[in-house]
């Protein structure tokens, strides 16, 4: 609603003066404290409280996979209960994957997307709040479980009907453990979309002159892929918790087998949604070691064409790979062969990524600083994940591999060694744009020999437990097994890796209160954000940059006076149409998720009237924010801040 | 370090070893499995040296490295890229071709074996398998049925029925093929045979509610002699001994019982050193029992109301939501494989089923089927049973 | 974006503050379609793989299916989308008179498909099918009423934009007089759907003869009154509008929800083939 002017009709003239307006209307107007965090609308804020809640969901579900690993150090243990492993595993994934990877990755698209592009917030900036708040609003309904009667989820990330349904996920009388997990996704799945649709937008239409397609830094392509997958992913998974929710609310029969349900519909439904989602999860990192990987290496990224169509071709072929995932349900020698091949042929632009990185490295002058680390450990990682991948494909190994501990390991080194390596680089790489202070080589190091070495000592005994015949999900083994070893290393690993994150976090949390300031550009990097001063104002940009370049910013540290005579025309002609235009912050987003988050708990609750008020406050808060309008003021750079309500 | 990959190995070689396989089926897994470690190990050793190379080459050692004036400003080179396109594509075949060849080989029997096939179905239950042989009818009984334990014929193939009664499982026994799942309203199948007499530990793969880190089972191949003899048994009635028959032994009860806690072990070194030794040897009715205890038990076992789920052809058993029991004291496990069938064990299961396998069906439709009351069975109770169900060979 | 935007003439294909020319709302609109289309795809699919497999109770729907009601509904869905299509060109020209009146005929059209569907639900549950009592109910239900939930969204928001079009120029307070606007529209939508239905179920059950009417008329006293009184509280509201802040820089809104009411407009013929035509063949 924001974007278009809200322009009087003919006849009526533009107001000069401050309306009167209604005291339900009145804008916020706080730039610090709570209220400006609550009613924010500026992405960088928004990208903040994601990459808060998704840091804290991290160290959640790390110490979800800790007591996992205590769980299995020693064979026949009884650590935790099998319900409670259970539970375990289920939330470490689900919380994992919906509330750390992913909201991360929705951390970096909020806060340096719209800085690559040039551009001065997203395309719907109070919608860009609301996904934030619906974020939020899905994890705690996730995380309601912990603390009722109920317990937490204990049926798997994945859902396979029919343990998800009524018969067999209801030990008790109104438990709603797995109604939690539907509504929970449901409403993560919401956010997404309505914040990648947002992306979408933002990436197409809100570019700075001159910033064509093909000069778009690589990590703003990988947002719009990702932005991409998630709107034609999640309706598959949407719909398919539709349905289970129907037979669990309504008594429907879609994965009742006595009706004639079919358990398998499920099983493809979900990997329609959930594969993509596995490329949901590294196409952010992989944009993010390609910003890393040149601004070390001080020159620009080797195929840059090559490793955008790799993307596009990844996203595009991810979706025809999900029964992959399926290869042991008797599909049939047609359909495994045939996406036994598919899966082969997504390692080609896979390893294509990796070949130009390499090419990147090739001739540069390497700074090994803690990003470049952590975006190496990536390139490393993400290689050895690939190449178990590629066993997988292999559909015949796959049957011994299939739910065994092999493919844990596979997607941990993908997971982890891929997508939160290359998030970790990132928070390191943006730290000192975002937070205007630099972390301490030693320390940063420290952490990410540590994180390095815990992660592989944890994860590659996996391998070996997978082929010696250890499945996966399994709360106890037997002794005899010959699966001690490498269990009680993986729970050792599992404890270097967790120190590791400590000293990483500890680290951070230091260098933003000690850290050693920084000025403008402290990597000598290449795309436009860093032309920014740190932290970047709230908007952004005093003149919108004009782009000649891929490496906008190289190239304007290249061709200087340029670019200054052109900073000056620019900034004239924007001052003459009344200064840089904010939009207004909202109470409304926060308050139309509130309702959701209300209806939402009635429902699990199967209290369907009291459902239908937190809904009525979802609907209420929707009109009052149309009805407000996208509001809005301007800044002007003598710090002036005019606001001028509705109109302008 | 050498020790330490040397440990590697050791990791490799347990019962559920997809590496010491014995049977084609496993066989061509692996095979394939050895053609993607091949391929891939070669592309990692060049793409990791290469990279490695890249890494210590062009890394800046010092401050003179690091305010060094900018390399070349390359943006790429088109016919590299393509060419290493092209390369992966290549080395894709390879792994491709022999992967086609094993999807059709694993899928079904071959042709020339089909006529010799010995089919089985086997269904699962929330945690345990059940095994039928549809080719092995019994007069008034329909197939002959089994649990847990799979007992098949070395060197024939075996074409399985896989069924399920509840929710998703999946069969897998490593060392004789890779798992198939188990699937509501889907008729799946898998083929495999065992090259020699074997004991086989399988277990299910799929995660199928709270125990299903202990849904285990067995596949014992015997030769054709010894499968003979086993089937003609397994076919007759359950073994009834009388309290007339031969005199009480006295050192039958002589174990003392101590609750050993949950998720304690329920397996011996000594049944491991040779497992397919220690089957034939629970064939055989135990020399010291006790026909006293036994009809103890069998009466026992009709008041406790066990009949209602569990049949025991020829005896009072006749429910079937349960697993068979009518020759269970020939089979080397109890509770899904998980606790080998002694005699502390036995009684271990039946005075304490929830702490052995949390929330099982004899647990919650049984012995605590309001939720509220626990069904107790005491320990002399537990003997009589014991020796009763022992007695079933 | 800019004051200079209401004195410039508005150029309707192209948004110059984007970089594409695209506005940004139209975007937004076509990326959710696209997303749209895959909740669609998975609901249609499940219905058919459930079709082509043998269920349980299943039920007839050739004999179910009144192919003639279907038929009707579709047809006025069709003209829905022809007037909405008029109302964005009218949109485009500033003439809010006739946005109205465009706007208020597709809404009144796009309530007539509900009451259709209200209609042929109740007869299938007469007929027994739940969404419990077979897969067929189950499918047959959770798809048509997605779409159903869709045009009823669809509905809501045409009367939102209808309501919007009195928005007064000047600064009066207006808020709490659109929501009774709102509400007023509310109660005669659902009184007429009611009459309407409760009607043709009398209709259908006893034939259409005056007494017939007579007695339908009496049952639903209640509704019709409300309806009416409601339509000249509407009438009203309409006549005592003066001068109104909604002009041609809202035809981007206007279009936006066009583009909406296109696509649930296809997918119903998507879902008109595809569940209903299809058993026929």
């Amino acid at each position: 609603m924001e974007a278009t002017a809200h322009a009087a009709s003919a006849g009526t003239e533009a107001h000069a003066a401050a309306p009167k307006r209604s005291w339900l209307f009145t804008r916020p107007t706080a730039k610090t404290g709570i209220v400006s965090w609550l009613t924010t609308v500026d992405h960088k804020k928004i990208g903040m409280l994601y990459g808060i809640s998704a840091l804290f969901f991290f160290l959640v579900g790390g110490f979800e996979a800790l007591l996992i690993r205590i769980q299995l150090a020693v064979p026949n243990n009884t650590f935790i209960s099998h319900q409670t492993y259970n539970e375990m595993f289920t939330m470490h994934a689900t919380t994992m994957i919906f509330l750390a990877v992913m909201p991360l990755s929705a951390a970096f698209f909020n806060y340096i997307m719209p800085l690559q592009i040039g551009a001065r917030d997203v395309a719907f900036p109070r919608l860009n709040g609301f996904a934030f708040w619906v974020f939020l609003a899905g994890a705690i309904i996730l995380n309601i479980g912990w603390f009722v009667k109920s317990g937490a989820p204990d049926a798997g990330w994945f859902g396979y009907a029919p343990l998800t349904s009524k018969a067999y996920s209801d030990q008790f009388a109104g438990d709603m453990s797995t109604d939690l997990w539907i509504m929970g996704l449901q409403i993560l799945g919401v956010s997404s979309v309505i914040g990648s649709l947002n992306f979408i937008v933002t990436i197409i239409n809100m570019r700075a002159p001159g910033m064509t397609m093909m000069r778009l830094p690589v990590f703003t392509w990988m947002t719009l892929f990702t932005a991409f997958l998630i709107i034609l992913s999640f309706p598959a998974i949407t719909i398919a918790l539709v349905e289970l929710m129907m037979d669990r609310s309504f008594s429907s029969n879609f994965f009742e087998a006595a009706a004639g349900g079919l358990p398998i519909l499920w099983q493809h439904l979900f990997w329609i949604f959930g594969h993509p989602e596995v490329y949901i999860l590294i196409l952010p990192a992989m944009g993010i070691i390609s910003e890393i990987l040149p601004t070390f290496s001080r020159k620009p990224l080797f195929g840059y064409p090559i490793i955008v169509f790799s993307g596009a071709t990844i996203g595009f072929l991810g979706f025809g790979v999900w029964s992959h995932h399926m290869f042991t349900t008797g599909m049939g020698t047609m359909a495994t062969a045939a996406f036994s091949l598919m899966t082969m042929a997504i390692a080609v632009p896979t390893g294509v990524k990796i070949f130009n990185w390499i090419g990147t490295l090739w001739g540069g002058h390497l700074q090994m600083r803690t990003p470049m680390m952590f975006a190496l450990g990536f390139v490393w990682m993400f290689m050895f994940g690939g190449f178990s991948g590629i066993m997988h494909s292999a559909a015949p190994a796959d049957a011994q591999q299939q739910d065994s501990y092999f493919v844990v390991a596979h997607f941990h080194y993908v997971l982890i060694g891929g997508s939160v390596f290359g998030l970790l680089a990132g928070i390191h790489y943006w730290f000192p744009l975002i937070f205007g202070r630099k972390v301490s080589e030693f320390w940063g190091k420290l952490s990410f020999w540590l994180i390095f070495i815990g992660f592989n000592v944890t994860f590659f005994p996996m391998h070996f437990l997978g082929l010696n015949g250890m499945p996966r999900r399994t709360a106890v083994y037997d002794g005899n097994m010959g699966w001690n070893d490498a269990n009680l290393v993986s729970t050792i690993g599992a404890f270097i890796l967790a120190i590791g994150i400590v000293v990483y976090f500890a680290v951070m949390i230091r260098t933003y209160f000690k850290g050693e300031k920084v000025k403008i550009d402290p990597w000598d990097a290449r795309t436009l954000e860093w032309s920014l001063p740190t932290p970047p104002p709230e908007h952004n940009y005093d003149v919108l940059p004009t782009v000649h370049a891929r490496d906008a910013y190289w190239y304007e540290k290249t061709h200087r006076e340029e670019i200054a005579k052109e900073h000056a025309e620019h900034a004239k002609a924007e001052a003459s149409h009344g200064g840089i235009h904010m939009p207004s912050q909202s109470w409304f987003p926060l308050f139309a998720a509130i309702g959701l988050l209300i209806g939402a708990i009635f429902f699990v609750n199967h209290m369907f009237e009291w459902a239908i008020g937190g809904a009525a406050i979802f609907v209420l808060g929707v009109y009052f924010w149309a009805a407000e309008g996208p509001g809005g003021y301007h800044v002007h750079l003598d710090g002036d801040d005019h606001h001028d309500g509705e109109k302008h | 370090m050498p020790l330490f990959f040397g440990g590697w190995l050791n990791w490799l070689s347990g019962p559920q070893s997809t590496f010491d396989v014995a049977g084609p089926v496993a066989k061509s897994q692996l095979d394939v499995f050895y053609v993607t470690l091949w391929v891939t190990g070669i592309i990692f050793v060049i793409v990791a040296s290469v990279l490695t190379y890249a890494t210590l080459k062009y890394k800046a050692r010092n401050a003179a490295d690091e305010h060094a004036p900018t390399p070349p400003q390359g943006h790429g080179n088109p016919l590299v890229e393509l060419s290493l396109i092209a390369a992966s594509v290549l080395a894709l075949v390879f792994i491709a071709v022999p992967t086609l060849k094993a999807i059709w080989y694993n899928y079904d029997v071959p042709a020339a074996e089909k006529q010799t096939a010995l089919e089985i179905t086997s269904t699962a239950y929330q945690w345990w398998f059940k095994f039928e042989y549809p080719s092995e009818q019994i007069d008034g009984a329909g197939p002959l049925v089994t649990a847990n334990e799979l007992v098949i014929p070395a060197g024939r193939a075996i074409s399985i029925n896989l069924r399920t009664v509840d929710v998703i499982h999946s069969f897998w026994v490593p060392k004789l093929a890779g798992k198939v799942d188990m699937i509501p309203n889907r008729g799946n199948h898998l083929w495999l045979k065992a090259d020699k007499p074997g004991y086989f530990w399988g277990q299910c793969a799929e995660y199928c509610g709270e125990d299903h880190a202990v849904m285990r089972f067995r596949v014992i191949a015997l030769d054709a002699k010894d499968y003979a003899a086993w089937l003609a048994h397994q076919k007759a009635p359950a073994r009834s001994v009388t309290a007339d028959d031969g005199k009480p032994g006295a050192t039958y009860t002589a174990y003392t019982y101590t609750n050993p806690g949950r998720n304690a072990p329920g397996y011996t070194a000594a049944f491991d050193a040779d497992p397919l030794g220690s089957w034939f040897k629970w064939q055989k009715p135990e020399a010291d029992e006790d026909p006293v205890l036994i009809a103890k038990g069998r009466k026992l076992f009709q008041e406790k109301t066990c009949i209602g789920c569990h049949a025991v052809r020829g005896q009072e058993g006749v429910g079937v939501s349960g697993p068979d029991l009518t020759h269970i004291g020939s089979r080397t496990t109890i509770a899904a494989g998980l606790l080998e069938n002694s005699k502390f064990n036995l009684h271990r299961w039946l005075t304490d089923p929830n702490g052995v396998k949390p929330g099982n069906k004899m647990w919650t439709t049984g012995y605590n089927s309001d939720g509220k009351t626990v069904f107790r069975i005491d320990d002399e109770e537990a003997r009589a049973l014991v020796a009763y169900l022992h007695s079933l060979k | 974006m800019s004051t200079h935007a209401a004195t410039d003439a508005i150029d309707h294909h192209h948004d110059h503050t984007t970089s594409t020319g695209i506005p940004n709302k139209k975007l937004f609109m076509w990326a959710f379609l696209a997303s749209d289309c895959m909740f669609f795809g998975t609901l249609i699919s499940t219905h058919l793989i459930y079709r082509l497999h043998q269920t349980p109770n299943s039920p007839d729907p050739k004999k179910l299916f009144s192919i003639d009601l279907t038929l009707f509904a579709t047809f006025v869905l069709l003209v829905s989308s022809l007037l909405v299509a008029l109302a964005v060109n009218a949109s485009q020209k500033g003439a809010t008179k006739s946005v109205r009146r465009l706007l208020l005929g597709t809404i009144v059209f796009g309530l007539t498909f509900l009451s259709c569907q209200v209609f042929e639900y109740g007869n299938f549950l007469h007929e027994g099918l739940t969404l419990s009592s077979s897969m067929f109910g189950t499918t047959f239900y959770t798809l048509t009423g997605t779409h159903g939930c869709h045009v009823a969204i669809g509905v809501f928001w045409l009367t939102l934009m209808y309501i919007r079009t009195f928005k007064p120029a000047d600064e009066r307070p207006w808020v709490l007089r659109s929501l009774g606007h709102l509400v007023v529209f509310a109660a005669v939508a659902v009184s007429c759907i009611i009459t309407l239905v409760s009607a043709a179920h009398a209709i259908e059950e006893h034939g259409f003869t005056a007494a017939v009417l007579a007695h339908a008329g009496q049952h639903n006293i209640v509704t019709i009154a409300i309806a009416l009184v409601g339509l000249g509280l509407l009438n009203w509201i309409g006549r005592t509008s003066k001068a109104v802040d909604f002009g041609e820089a809202n035809a981007i809104d206007i279009e936006s929800l066009g583009l909406y009411w296109h696509f649930i407009d296809i997918v119903w013929i998507v879902i008109f083939t595809v569940v209903y035509l299809l058993e026929f063949l």
